[in-house]
Formats: structure tokens, C-alpha cells, sequence
């Protein structure tokens, strides 16, 4: 009895004793996990892109591509966020929506640029979006909604187009679960005090958006919690802030910008 | 490792020797799925509750072998299927646990595989703590 439980204790011991050991090796780095994991990404954000590419109608003209580099790299250059990590694309849709993909790639639709009262407010959605890259909740959410047996089925060229219609379906209607879409707002009015860009604006995009208007046409804000509830968080966190603010880009090429998003014969141009 | 005061006949020796291989073939079979090999042994096991004293007692020391590893695989498994269908990510924790239960799931394999060899010899092998509680449930009848 007595040698029995000496043995039991020395399995046990050893079990354990063998665990944490092999738990201090750094067998991430040693498997360079987070580079597979980050190709992965990239290559299904290339696989995503090439699908939603031929499927809608991309606005490329020259003021366009300027005025969304210009918000984009504000944003990035003051947040050390490297700018090639970021590819925005406008597409011609009356849907207000925008939307993250794997790879960095954000989508913004004419209807939201229209729908915006001043570059501010669009700075915000944009500085939503990239919180939501930088904060890697595109691939848990594809994960979780997919698995990644099926992504990484899909980068060996194991997916179908019906499949790959699908995910990118539902990565531009489904929501993020609501700890990520508010840890992504909270990250965005970080973003956007970095960049001196006054997120006030974005709040009021929320709230003005998400009033009385049909959740139908404002597929982004259907997608996210309460408008309400997170105008008023974010006010809350704003509120809490001591910043200084530049404007974004000129009153003239943003009104510019706003009209090129109604003008059919502007797509397509480069 | 002790021989029974009455030796087991050679179709004794046989079916206690199955009981071992049958956990080995389920292995082969339903690898990723620890359930399979405890299933395969249970069944063996109550195939054989008539069985003589030698053919039951390593029917229940096979099928106590398998339930000591059928938690920790039961544990990776779980692990593992949450990375790939869920959002939790590989993490040394992961690795570090895969590869000590693959070690232990290595060491109970050769002791198996060792231990039906020997019993098909007529050997009564019994292993360290689950010996004592095989002793502990299998009773010879009276």
C-alpha cells in the first residue's frame, strides 16, 4: 500500500514536474506560431479582397484615394501604426457600412462617406475599423464564427467561392461581440486624440445616425451595440480627456470628396 | 510482476492478452478520439466478467490503464478543438501539455504493448498503482 502510493506520487510529480518545465520554453517563438499565424491572415485578406474586388464597384479616382490617404496616415503616423498595414478601399453601395478584413484591408461605402457631416466624423468610423485590425478581433471573429481549420483550408486553396462569398458576407454584416466592439471604440478615441483629430464628431455620428433612421440603410450601426449606449460611453471616456485638435483635411476638398461619392462617372479612374 | 498460484490456461492467457491488445488496436483506429480505446476495453472488459479470475483481473487492469490516460487526452482534445473551431490561439501552455500527455500516452503504449506480450506468456503482470486497484475491485470469487 504504502510503495503504491509512493508510486502514485511519483507519477503525479513527474507528470506535473515535466509540464512546467516544457511551459518554460518559449515554444511560440521556437515555432515562429505568430508569423504562420500572421500569413494566414494576410493571405486570407488577399483571398477575401480578390472576391469582394469583382463583386463590387471600387471608387479609385484621384481626390478620393488623396482624401482617404490623408485621414488614414494622420491616423496611423501619430499611433506608430506602419501605414502599409492599412488598405482602404471605397466601394460605390447605398449601404452605410464599413467594415474590416483580414490583412488590414478596410472597406468604407460611398453612403457612409455621404452620410458623414464633417471629415471628423468619418475619422472616427476609420479609426473604429483600424482599433478593430490592430486589436486582431477580424481573425478571433472569423475563428469563432468559421474555425480555423476551415481559414486554413481556405489559404491551401481547399475553400470554394460560395465559401469565400459567405465569410466575407459575414464579416461586413455580422457584429463583433459587444466587449470588442466597445474595446475598439475605446481604442478609437485614442487613435483619433493621438492624431489631434476631436472625436466629439464621431460620437455625434453615432447618435445621429442611429436616430430615426431606418437600420436597414445603416447596415454599420445595425451591425454594432445600442447607438445610444455608445454614444454616451464614449462621451463618458471623452470627457475624460485633455486634447488638442487640427483639422483633418480642407472644408473644400472634403465637400469635394462628399460629391465625388454621388458622381457616377468618378469610379474606376486610375 | 508476480505468477498466479494457478496457472492460466493457454486460452486464459489469450483472451487476458487480448484485453491489453484490443486498447492498442483502438489506438490505431480512433487516435484522435481518446473515448474509442476506454470504449473498446470497457466492452472487452464486460465480455469477460464471467471470465475466469486471471482473464478478469487484466480485463480491469487494461481498462484502468485507459482511464487514467483517457482524462489527460480527454483534456488535450477538448484543447485542441477549441483552437480549431474556436478564438483560442496556441500558446506554450498548449505545446508544453501536448507533449508531456503524447510522452505519457508513448510510456503507457510500450508498457501496453510489453504487458500483452508478457501476459500471453502466461506472466501475471501487474503495473504500478493501478495493479493495487485492480486487486482493489477484482476479487477472486469464492
Amino acid at each position: 500500500m504504502k510503495s503504491n502510493s509512493l508510486w502514485a506520487i511519483i507519477i503525479l510529480g513527474g507528470f506535473i514536474g515535466l509540464f512546467f518545465w516544457l511551459r518554460t520554453i518559449d515554444w511560440v517563438g521556437m515555432f515562429d506560431i505568430d508569423k504562420h499565424t500572421r500569413d494566414t491572415e494576410e493571405k486570407l485578406g488577399d483571398l477575401f479582397w480578390e472576391h469582394l474586388g469583382d463583386e463590387g464597384e471600387q471608387i479609385t479616382d484621384s481626390l478620393t484615394v488623396a482624401a482617404m490617404d490623408t485621414m488614414v496616415s494622420r491616423i496611423c503616423s501619430a499611433n506608430a501604426i506602419p501605414r502599409d498595414h492599412i488598405k482602404v478601399h471605397v466601394f460605390r453601395a447605398d449601404v452605410v457600412n464599413a467594415f474590416a478584413m483580414p490583412g488590414g484591408h478596410l472597406v468604407v461605402n460611398s453612403a457612409l462617406i455621404e452620410d458623414c457631416k464633417n471629415p471628423e466624423q468619418l475619422c472616427g468610423v476609420l479609426a473604429h475599423e483600424i482599433a478593430h485590425i490592430e486589436l486582431h478581433h477580424v481573425m478571433k471573429k472569423l475563428v469563432r464564427e468559421v474555425g480555423m481549420s476551415v481559414l486554413v483550408n481556405m489559404t491551401t486553396g481547399g475553400g470554394d467561392g460560395g465559401q469565400v462569398g459567405e465569410v466575407v458576407g459575414a464579416l461586413s454584416s455580422k457584429a463583433f461581440d459587444r466587449d470588442m466592439e466597445r474595446e475598439a471604440d475605446m481604442k478609437a478615441i485614442d487613435l483619433l486624440v493621438t492624431a489631434h483629430i476631436d472625436p466629439h464628431p464621431f460620437a455625434d455620428f453615432l447618435y445621429l445616425t442611429g436616430d430615426g433612421e431606418s437600420e436597414e440603410a445603416f447596415e454599420w450601426l445595425s451591425t454594432h451595440p445600442s447607438s445610444k449606449e455608445r454614444m454616451e460611453y464614449v462621451l463618458e471616456e471623452i470627457g475624460k480627456r485633455q486634447f488638442e485638435v487640427k483639422p483633418v483635411i480642407a472644408a473644400a476638398t472634403w465637400e469635394e470628396l462628399k460629391t465625388n461619392m454621388q458622381t457616377e462617372d468618378t469610379t474606376n479612374y486610375q | 510482476m508476480e505468477t498466479l498460484m494457478n496457472a492460466p490456461l493457454d486460452h486464459e492467457m489469450e483472451k487476458a492478452s487480448n484485453s491489453y491488445l484490443m486498447s492498442l488496436l483502438a489506438l490505431l483506429v480512433g487516435a484522435p478520439l481518446p473515448i474509442i480505446n476506454l470504449i473498446a476495453t470497457l466492452i472487452f472488459y464486460l465480455g469477460n466478467r464471467r471470465s475466469t479470475y486471471f482473464v478478469r483481473w487484466h480485463c480491469t487492469q487494461a481498462l484502468l490503464s485507459q482511464l487514467s490516460v483517457f482524462f489527460l487526452n480527454s483534456y488535450g482534445f477538448w484543447w485542441t478543438v477549441s483552437i480549431l473551431f474556436t478564438d483560442v490561439s496556441i500558446s506554450n501552455d498548449y505545446i508544453a501539455y501536448m507533449i508531456t500527455v503524447g510522452l505519457f500516452n508513448l510510456f503507457e503504449f510500450i508498457s501496453t504493448l510489453y504487458t500483452a506480450i508478457e501476459v500471453r506468456k502466461g506472466v501475471h503482470v501487474r503495473w504500478w498503482v493501478i495493479g493495487h486497484l485492480t486487486d482493489l475491485i477484482c476479487k477472486p470469487k469464492a
